[in-house]
Parts: structure tokens; sequence; C-alpha cells
């Protein structure tokens, strides 16, 4: 396969626009998703618009890809207000709602799917393809409907930017200056629901919740501005599915959704690692300079203790009598003289002037904020 | 009946108390999501392990598959401990990941693997009958029925042996701590019995519909009682009454045995969840009107407590004054008078010796903020509701 295929080949091209913009969509609302603690919610939701799949070529009887979405829409709805349901009229907690509507919606459209393969009029080879997404199906009109969807929630998100935003990070608050919170919770959670409803043909009813939140999970940890992260989160979503949708094209046997997931997966590997700000790389690297530090100044106040009680404070003095109670080493010794603290001289030390100021400084701020 | 009828029905029957009982637990101990990442996780342990004993009711496969649950869980809860993300995202992170590797192994190697992705979603309960276990040349049943009579025979004992413990910390996380039980070592022989458990059901039902086995009877359980044991005792009962009007079910539809049985659970859990004498919609919704009336009761009493002014207390005024509406005020009205707490004269409302006594101490109640007393009162004045 050749860079220039994307451009040239067709189905290669729809496939590569289609996963691209599912990507972003799903990004965009992913972070809603991720930053509500809804990061599960999506699970659910996609398992729980199966029944509707079957239910909608059972009762059509046809194989319209726009059908059957309207079926996964429905079912999936359905399915999002009963964990709200049960979450607020039981005593059932929200793991357990999630759980129990995941597992028995999908439950009901596995017997529906194997009642359809007994059907006489079983051109249902195509609806397999929902449990774990084949994009070499998408076709143009899949990727304008996408790209529709998308469009229509870029534009609702800009029109209700500011309460989503509040919403999101203060629910209380929102509800106080007297905006409709049960509105914006529907508004959002319906587009969460329209969006993997969307992504069920590519990336298949077992991954999409994935899809979903890996790219927001990955940028989050790069910002901390809510309009910078869903930039950031379609991105990688786009990227994420270009990538997946060109490993699996390259190789036969290779699902999309499978792989489209291990890539965003790697995303997050490398963010959680790599980013600066809160990545564990940088985290273990801060605080073991932090200890470092802390062990350099141990050294030099315990110095400056016993230089304050000589007359000469440059009076030389055993290297023995330091130990590692006082953060000493000898890495942090030859430290210490770098940076023109301590003079050592064969098996004794002894304090400059500048490092008796700066032991000094040191001492006397830790005496003002201590007392 | 046939032979293979029934034992199909005892595997189903004896799985669905295996799940039934650790999910009681992961179900009060608010974990139920994990049981959803182990079973796609166990995906990789089985491939792996099918890769090296070619036989997917090895106990080693068992083991290894119970493994890669046991390391989803430590995965997640690393995630978690790191506090890059929130809780649950940790959870959706690392299943979708294990099980697309597991996934692509499958694919990959489709060839020599006699695993398919929709025995791996299903189960394929309705072949069990035919890979016989055979020792010394005999016939002693099927494999799968005694891979899932082993485990759930240790589940047992394991539960007898340490109910008290499993107890305490799911309910007491603090008490069980410092009493010495070591929340570490349940927690992690939870996980593990979950992990086995999982592993030796999803040959039988598959990834998504062990998770029904797991979360619902515990679920629906739960809102008929609140005693641990009736609950591990309901909840296995539901389990089993699924396993076997599943089976009949698919057999009369002619599907999926597994996913019948999920939809029986499900028809169960709407019933209850309906229905259920304390915890359901329509008790919950039933309860919440007769709180409203009472509480509307207590504010006319308290209004005709407070005014003495005729005008106040005419049957006409009250809904103006309280803006109430006319049926309303009707209706609160009646019972008032049917609770003998008022007494009419020429459209007069006046609050009769009971009446009075029994708003003062209302009063007294809701001022000394002690609104559960209340309750009792309810009932010492034989509170009739309408």
């Amino acid at each position: 396969m050749e860079l220039t295929d994307f451009f040239t080949n067709y189905t290669l091209r729809t496939i590569t626009l289609g996963t691209a913009v599912l990507g972003a969509i799903c990004g965009m609302l992913g972070s809603f998703a991720v930053l509500r603690k809804q990061s599960l919610l999506g699970d659910a939701i996609s398992h729980a618009s199966l029944p509707g799949i079957a239910l909608a070529f059972i009762i059509t009887g046809v194989k319209n890809d726009n059908l059957i979405l309207i079926g996964a829409l429905i079912s999936g709805l359905v399915g999002t207000f009963w964990i709200k349901g049960i979450v607020k009229r039981t005593r059932l907690k929200n793991d357990t709602a999630l759980g129990l509507i995941l597992s028995l919606f999908f439950g009901l459209g596995m017997l529906l799917l194997t009642f359809i393969q007994k059907m006489p009029n079983a051109n249902q080879a195509g609806l397999d393809k929902y449990l774990f997404g084949q994009a070499a199906t998408l076709v143009e009109e899949d990727v304008w409907v996408m790209a529709t969807v998308t469009g229509i929630s870029l534009i609702v998100l800009l029109l209700f930017w500011k309460e989503l935003k509040l919403l999101l990070f203060d629910p209380d608050y929102t509800k106080t200056l007297g905006f409709n919170t049960r509105f914006l919770d529907i508004l959002i959670t319906s587009f969460i629901v329209l969006a993997i409803v969307l992504g069920l043909k590519t990336v298949g009813v077992v991954l999409m919740s994935a899809m979903l939140l890996a790219p927001a999970a990955a940028a989050r940890q790069w910002t901390n501005n809510l309009g910078i992260m869903i930039v950031l989160t379609s991105i990688l979503g786009a990227f994420s599915g270009v990538l997946g949708t060109a490993i699996s094209a390259s190789q036969d046997n290779l699902s999309t959704g499978p792989v489209i997931v291990l890539v965003a997966a790697a995303f997050v590997a490398i963010s959680f690692v790599f980013s600066p700000g809160r990545g564990l790389l940088f985290r273990e690297i801060r605080i073991r300079r932090n200890r470092r530090e802390l062990h350099l100044r141990k050294t030099l106040t315990f110095m400056y203790h016993i230089a304050r009680d000589h007359e000469e404070i440059s009076h030389p003095h055993a290297i023995k009598i330091l130990n590692n109670f006082h953060g000493f080493s000898r890495k942090s010794l030859t430290k210490l003289e770098e940076q023109q603290f301590i003079k050592l001289n064969g098996k004794e030390w002894a304090l400059t002037k500048k490092g008796y100021n700066e032991a000094e400084a040191m001492y006397n701020k830790m005496g003002t904020t201590h007392d | 009946m046939t032979n293979a009828q029934l034992e199909i029905q005892i595997i189903a029957a004896l799985v669905a108390v295996a799940c039934a009982i650790p999910g009681t637990f992961l179900v009060l101990r608010k974990m139920a999501m994990i049981s959803d990442a182990i079973s796609h996780s166990i995906l990789v342990g089985i491939v792996l392990g099918f890769f090296i004993t070619q036989d997917l009711n090895s106990p080693l496969l068992i083991l290894l598959a119970a493994l890669t649950g046991i390391v989803t869980v430590v995965m997640v809860e690393y995630i978690q401990k790191t506090n890059l993300v929130k809780e649950d995202t940790a959870i959706g992170l690392v299943f979708p990941a294990l099980f697309s590797i597991g996934v692509i192994l499958i694919a990959k190697n489709a060839n020599d693997v006699h695993l398919d992705i929709d025995a791996v979603l299903l189960g394929e309960l309705a072949f069990a009958p035919f890979d016989r276990l055979l020792i010394g040349g005999m016939d002693i049943g099927p494999k799968s029925l005694w891979v899932i009579g082993v485990i759930l025979f240790l589940t047992l004992l394991l539960l007898f042996l340490f109910y008290k413990e499993l107890k305490l910390s799911t309910f007491d996380k603090g008490l069980a701590a410092t009493l010495g039980f070591s929340p570490v070592i349940l927690h992690y022989g939870l996980m593990s019995v979950s992990s086995v458990t999982i592993v030796g059901a999803f040959d039988a039902v598959g990834a998504v519909l062990v998770v029904a086995l797991i979360i619902a009877p515990p679920a629906t359980a739960y809102l008929l009682t609140d005693n641990l044991k009736k609950m591990l005792i309901l909840s296995s009962f539901f389990g089993v009454f699924a396993a076997i009007s599943g089976y009949w079910m698919a057999n009369f539809l002619d599907a999926s045995i597994a996913g019948s049985m999920t939809t029986v659970l499900g028809v169960i859990f709407l019933l209850v969840y309906l229905f259920a004498p304390r915890q359901g919609v329509f008790s919950v919704m039933f309860k919440e009107k007769q709180q409203q009336v009472e509480v509307s009761l207590l504010v006319f009493l308290l209004h005709l407590q407070n005014h003495t002014d005729p005008k106040e207390r005419h049957v006409n005024h009250l809904q103006e004054h309280i803006n109430w509406g006319k049926v309303k005020s009707k209706t609160i009205l009646n019972l008032a008078k049917k609770n003998n707490f008022v007494t009419i004269d020429a459209n007069i409302a006046l609050l009769t010796p009971k009446g009075e006594e029994f708003t003062a101490e209302a009063l007294k109640y809701i001022t000394t903020n002690e609104e559960t007393a209340i309750e009792g009162l309810k009932k010492r004045f034989f509170l009739f509701r309408g």
C-alpha cells in the first residue's frame, strides 16, 4: 500500500475520511463524558444499542443502515435513561446500573441476532459487523451523515459552550444561576449516544466506549483548558482512526475496531508517561530532584551549625563527622563543591563565605516560617 | 427431555449460582463494573492459554486466564492510584485494550485456533454435552460440568469459611481492618474467585453475558431484601430460574441459550424494579405521594392552630391562603375530618382536642429537629392516610 492510495483509491479514501470524522466527533463528546465521570456510560450505551439494531431489522425486514442507526439510537437512549432512573429511584449504585443495562440489553440483542439468523430472509450477514465493526463497509453516504452530525454537535457545543462548561465543573452552581441543568444534561447525553451509535458500524458495539474515552484521557494529560482539550482530543481521535484504518488495511484478517482501539490506547500510554505537566516520568524526575535538593540543604544546614561555633567559618572539618542522616553522600558533597558552597581538601571540608551566607539565609528563613 | 438437555440445564444452573455468589459481594462493594472489565480482558489469557494447552477446559488455561483477570484489576488500580484520570476511566481504558489484543490474536490465528468471536461473546452451551470427560476410558459427564462444579464447590467452601470476614469488610471496611482482617487479602481473594468463576462461566455463556449473571441476580435480590444471607439465596434462585427457563425459551425460539437466559434475567429485573414492595418504582412513588399528603395535612393543622380569626379558618378561604387547588384542599379537609383532627361548624374548621395534641407534638418535633420521631407519632394517633 502506498501513501498516495489514500488520495486515489476511492474505498480507502472514504474509509479514512470516515474514521477520521468519527474519531473527531467521539473525541469532542468524549471529553465531556470523561470529565463528567461518565466514562463507562459509553460502554453501557454502545452495548444497549444492540437490541435496537436487531429490532430495526426484524420490524422493517430490510437491511437499511439509516433505519438500523435509528433503532440503535432509540434503544441506546432507552438504556441511558433507564440507567439514570435506576440510580435515581432505587438504592442500586451507578456501577451496578451500568453493568445491568449493559449486559441485559446486550443479551437481548444477542438473542434477537441469533433469532434473525434462523429467519428465512436472513440476509443478516451484515448485522454481525456491528459487534466488532468493519470500516471496509463504509460508503460515502456514511461519511456525509457523520460529517453532518459532527457539524450539528459542533454548533450546539458552541451555542451552549458557557453553560456546558459550567455544568461540567460545578453543577450546583449552574443550577443556582438558573440554568436548566436537566435540559443541558439530556442535551449532552443525547449527543454522546448519537456519537456512539454513529461509530457502531466502524468500531463495533464492544469497543466503541474506548473510542470515546481513550483520546479524551490522553488529551487530558496535556492541558488544563477545556477548549484546548476538546480540540486536542478531536485531533488525537481522528489520528487514531486514520492510523488504525491504515494498519488494519495493510494486513488480512484484522478488524478495524480493535486496531483503532489499540492505537488510541498507545496514545494514552504515551501521554501517561511523557506528558510534561502530569506525566509519570516527569513526576518521578521532579520527586527525585526535590529529594536531592532537600538532602543538599540538610547537609548545608548541618555544616552551618558546626561552622557557626568556630571563629573562622572556613575552618576545615573531617568528612567523617557527616553521616547519612544529614543527607550526606559523596555525590551531594561534590554537588556542594560545584556550587562553591564548600571547599574539599583531602578528607576535610570547609564552608566558603558564599556557602555560609546561603546557609544562614536558609536557616533564618526556616526560623521565620516555623515559629 | 434428553440426557444432553438435562446436562445443559444443570451446567447453566451451576454457572448461575457460581456467578451469583461473588456477584453479590461485587454489587454490595460497588465494584460491579470490574466484572465487566475482567470478563473482557480474560480473552487474552484464554487465547494465550489455548495456544499452550490446545484444550479449552484445561485447568492450566483456566488458571492463566484467571491470572489475566487479576492483572487487569491490578492495572486498573495502578492507573487509579496515579490520579491521572478519574476512577471509572481507568476501567474503561484497560479492558478494551486487552480485549482488542485478544480479538486480534484470534483473528490472526484463525486457522490454528478453534475459537471464534461468536463463541467468545455467546459461549457454546449447546455444545457443552459433547465434550466428555473420560477417566480411564470411562465417561463421567461433560467436561464443563466438572469445571464449573469444581469452581462452585471451591466458591462455596470459601464462602462458608470466610463469610463473617467478607460480610464485615463489605459493610464496614474500617472496622474489619481494625479487627485485623486484611482488606487487601479479602479484596484480592474476592477478585481471584471472581476471575476464576468468570473464566469457568465464559466457556458456557460468553464474555458479556457472564456479566449479566454476575450483576443482575444480586441487583434484583438487593431490591427485595436487606439481609445478606437472604440476598445470596435469592440471587442464586433468580440465577437458576433464569438458567432453566432461559434454556426452554431458547429451545422454543431456536435462538442463543445465553441470550435468552439474560433476557429472562432482564424481565425478572424489570418486574422487581417496578413492583418490589419497598424499593420498587411504584411503591416509592406511592410512598412519596403519601408523604406529600401527610405534610399537607400537617401544614393545614398548623395553620388552624396559628389562627383564631374565623375568617382565616373558613373552609373556602383555605384555598387562597395556603395556595392549594380546590381538589387538594377538599382531600386534606376530608382526611383531617376522618382522623377526628377537626370539626367543621358552619364552614369554619376547628381543631379537636386530639388535633390540638397531635399538632402541638408534631410542631415540637419539627422545631427540635427530631423529624424522625413523627413516624412514631403517626402510629400513636392511628393516622389514617388518604
